[in-house]
């Protein structure tokens, strides 16, 4: 036990205290943020300028319904149009003429943008859509029905349906969806970063023949154990400090992107108040205000963030005990791709199960991968937010751990024979024989 | 109890070849034990199983009479062929982290330390990473830590490679202390003058067999080869003719003025004093001497298949 301290502790030093980790500790939520946020700076920076179109509406019926907004103006002209299209030749400030035929509510091909430059999907979108609706609205005019607008506004409904679990409260299928996707791919590239972290670290070791050192003070098993804990806490220590930052950073752009009502309604639903209700009057999407709800519910997420940090942990470590047996066995990071390969595979296998607890998460399939140490990190964190007996959770954890202690020890024998390997590149049935050793 | 290593009829096989066919080797207490061997006879294989890192297919090894088990690891102090150290990690630290490895507090660990890197004279180096020094530096750190925790058996493969003579002769030196100190030590070599001069006791590995082991005395005594220089005055092809018959000749050099010499090899049968005597009949004699031979001669007979 002392030895493993050691080494956790060697490991751990040796990769904290290294300038490119406190740099990518600190640059990563900050480059996350700046991602996230880019799309919305782009629009307030870049696309401010408003088009302005011509517009020579022959039918006379589009051209007042027109709206301008902030990104396009209409400027009706009674020209015609070969007159309008000579008239903004010469003039910088036009982007273009709209040009609408006589019989559009017959014909609605009849629409013609010419334009000085290449526009963009979203403003032909816009065009389209609002000379869409005048005839729609036209058309149905024709019909003569009296109390139109009326009639469709009474007509007009959107469905929300709230579901309440008897046990957990409130429950949104879309939020925990969402939570179990988001928290499977987390471990997803956990696994990517910090597996191959540890294989390349086994490799560097075997390389610089600190190895025969190593394995005739220790037991092979004290030097992988120490290994993996050592870079989980790496991995750890990473990941709270990203998540820390992150809050802090999120804390002061946070009140901008979440008006304070909301959180009150949020508060509301979660006191079991009518969703729909408060949906409309805040005017956000039903869909939302559970979602929201149910993620800040205190009671689900400490739920679903222990059993989150006990699979993560889990997966973590499964998969580094197989990763550092493939690190064992090569002598250059290259020649591991072969064999790294047969490990990813039941991590996308996981991915492809996840997807199905979108549909059902309690069918069997699903249940048994929940169940199956190699992919149930991933889909069992997704089955969590929608609801999940103790006891599935309890002994799915219990078989995760016990596997990794086994492919540990598993991992050790290989890694016993395989550092002393040099030169040719060990094939699956090598490792297989090692394993026997 | 007077061997700290007994290994009893080690066979070690690797897919390809028999590294190692019942070889078996007793280590007294208190030696300075050369392995000697060509490349790939086996001797890193044999260390490696002393050491557990790798176990024997057949055989075993005791340690101080018992079957050697995790613990004794701690009492015995490797320093293997393939030097190594981890390259971003500075000096000290390094030292301080593997000495404690092999049981040592951190305390007692930095005391020893400090006493070793002032005796090596390398005080200004514990802040250094490993990746700067040189190869021979970092060679001398790590014989450092192999003895650090002053196991009762240090096993070295391969010391003197890539040392110049000045520090080779530091670490003999070294050696012959710890020797004195109490330890018994084991070290594979190519290097034969270091085995005559600090080794007591020999196992020569061959193609995976030990072919010969003893005292390094008794071996030069007995595989002397009876092997003897005359130098005389007189005719040599006379002298030649005579000795045919008893003895064989190895090498013939004659002057006609000073003295002439030969170097003869006399069956073990053979009665020395006859042959003597057919030499003073027939030249006149000036020395008579048997050749002790060196580890060399020994170490390349043996090989040969000629001992």
């Amino acid at each position: 036990m002392r030895n493993i301290g050691l080494i956790v502790g060697r490991e751990y030093r040796e990769r904290v205290y290294k300038k490119s980790f406190i740099i990518t500790t600190i640059l990563m939520p900050l480059l996350m943020l700046l991602l996230s946020a880019a799309p919305t700076l782009i629009m307030e920076f870049v696309d401010t300028d408003t088009h302005r179109i011509t517009v020579v509406d022959e039918s006379g019926l589009v051209a007042p319904s027109l709206k301008s907004d902030k990104e396009v103006e209409f400027v009706i002209s009674d020209k015609s149009i070969a007159d309008a299209l000579t008239a903004t030749a010469d003039d910088e400030s036009s982007f273009g003429v709209l040009h609408v035929g006589k019989e559009i509510v017959a014909n609605p091909n009849d629409a013609r943008l010419y334009t000085t430059s290449s526009s963009s999907m979203m403003l032909e979108e816009n065009i389209a859509s609002q000379i869409e609706k005048v005839i729609e609205s036209e058309r149905l005019k024709a019909y003569n029905i009296e109390n139109l607008d009326e009639i469709l506004d009474k007509v007009e409904a959107t469905v929300h349906l709230t579901t309440i679990d008897k046990n957990e409260g409130i429950s949104s299928t879309m939020a925990s969806s969402l939570v179990g996707m988001l928290l499977g791919f987390v471990l997803y590239f956990i696994l990517a970063i910090y597996g191959s972290m540890v294989m390349q670290s086994v490799i560097e070791e075997k390389n610089s023949r600190i190895l025969e050192v190593m394995v005739s003070t220790v037991r092979p098993f004290e030097m992988l154990m120490g290994k993996i804990l050592g870079i989980a806490a790496v991995a750890a220590t990473q990941i709270v400090v990203w998540g820390v930052l992150l809050m802090v950073f999120s804390a002061v752009i946070m009140p901008a992107l979440m008006p304070d009502n909301i959180i009150e309604s949020v508060q509301q639903v979660q006191a079991g108040a009518d969703v729909a209700a408060l949906a409309t009057q805040q005017d956000v999407a039903p869909e939302m205000l559970t979602a929201l709800a149910s993620i800040l519910d205190t009671g689900h997420i400490s739920m679903v963030l222990v059993s989150m940090l006990l699979f993560t942990v889990g997966g973590f470590l499964l998969y580094a005990s197989l990763y550092a047996a493939v690190g064992a066995s090569v002598d250059q990071a290259q020649d591991a791709q072969q064999l790294t390969m047969v490990i990813t595979m039941p991590i996308i296998f996981s991915f492809i199960i996840m997807m199905m607890v979108m549909k059902d998460p309690n069918s069997p399939i699903v249940f048994w991968c929940s169940m199956i140490p190699f992919s149930s990190p991933i889909v069992m964190m997704a089955r969590i937010p929608s609801g999940v007996p103790m006891w599935e959770v309890a002994t799915s954890l219990l078989l995760l751990y016990a596997t990794f202690v086994v492919c540990v020890w598993g991992a050790a024998k290989i890694y016993k024979v395989g550092i002393f390997m040099h030169g040719a590149k060990p094939k699956l049935r090598d490792l297989w024989r090692w394993l026997r050793y | 109890m007077s061997n700290i290593i007994t290994a009893e009829h080690i066979t070690k096989r690797f897919s390809a070849h028999t590294a190692l066919d019942d070889v078996s080797v007793e280590i007294p207490r208190g030696s300075v034990y050369g392995l000697l061997g060509p490349n790939g006879a086996g001797k890193t294989t044999l260390i490696r199983t002393i050491n557990r890192i790798t176990l024997p297919d057949e055989g075993r090894i005791l340690f101080n009479g018992n079957p050697i088990t995790q613990q004794d690891i701690f009492r015995i102090g490797y320093l293997p062929e393939e030097r190594g150290l981890y390259r971003k990690m500075k000096v000290g630290e390094q030292a301080l982290f593997l000495a404690q490895l092999k049981g040592l507090k951190r305390y007692d660990a930095l005391v020893r330390l400090k006493e070793w890197f002032s005796r090596f004279g390398i005080e200004e180096w514990w802040n250094k990473k490993v990746e700067d020094l040189s190869k021979g530096m970092a060679q001398k750190v790590q014989f450092m830590v192999t003895v650090i925790h002053r196991p009762e058996l240090l096993i070295f493969d391969e010391p003197f490679s890539g040392f110049d003579p000045i520090n080779a002769n530091l670490l003999k030196e070294e050696i012959l202390r710890l020797r004195d100190e109490g330890a018994t030590v084991i070290f594979s070599t190519h290097n034969m003058s270091s085995v005559e001069e600090i080794c007591d006791h020999i196992t020569l590995i061959n193609k995976s067999k030990n072919i010969l082991s003893g005292k390094v005395d008794d071996i030069r005594r007995t595989h002397g080869g009876n092997t003897f220089s005359v130098q005389y005055k007189g005719e040599g092809k006379a002298l030649t003719e005579k000795l045919q018959h008893s003895c064989e000749i190895l090498e013939s050099e004659e002057s006609a003025i000073g003295f002439s010499s030969l170097k003869i090899h006399i069956e073990r049968d053979e009665d020395i004093r006859s042959v003597v005597a057919q030499i003073n009949d027939t030249v006149e004699m000036r020395q008579f001497t048997e050749i002790v031979p060196s580890m060399n001669d020994i170490f390349i007979r043996a090989v040969n298949g000629v001992l």
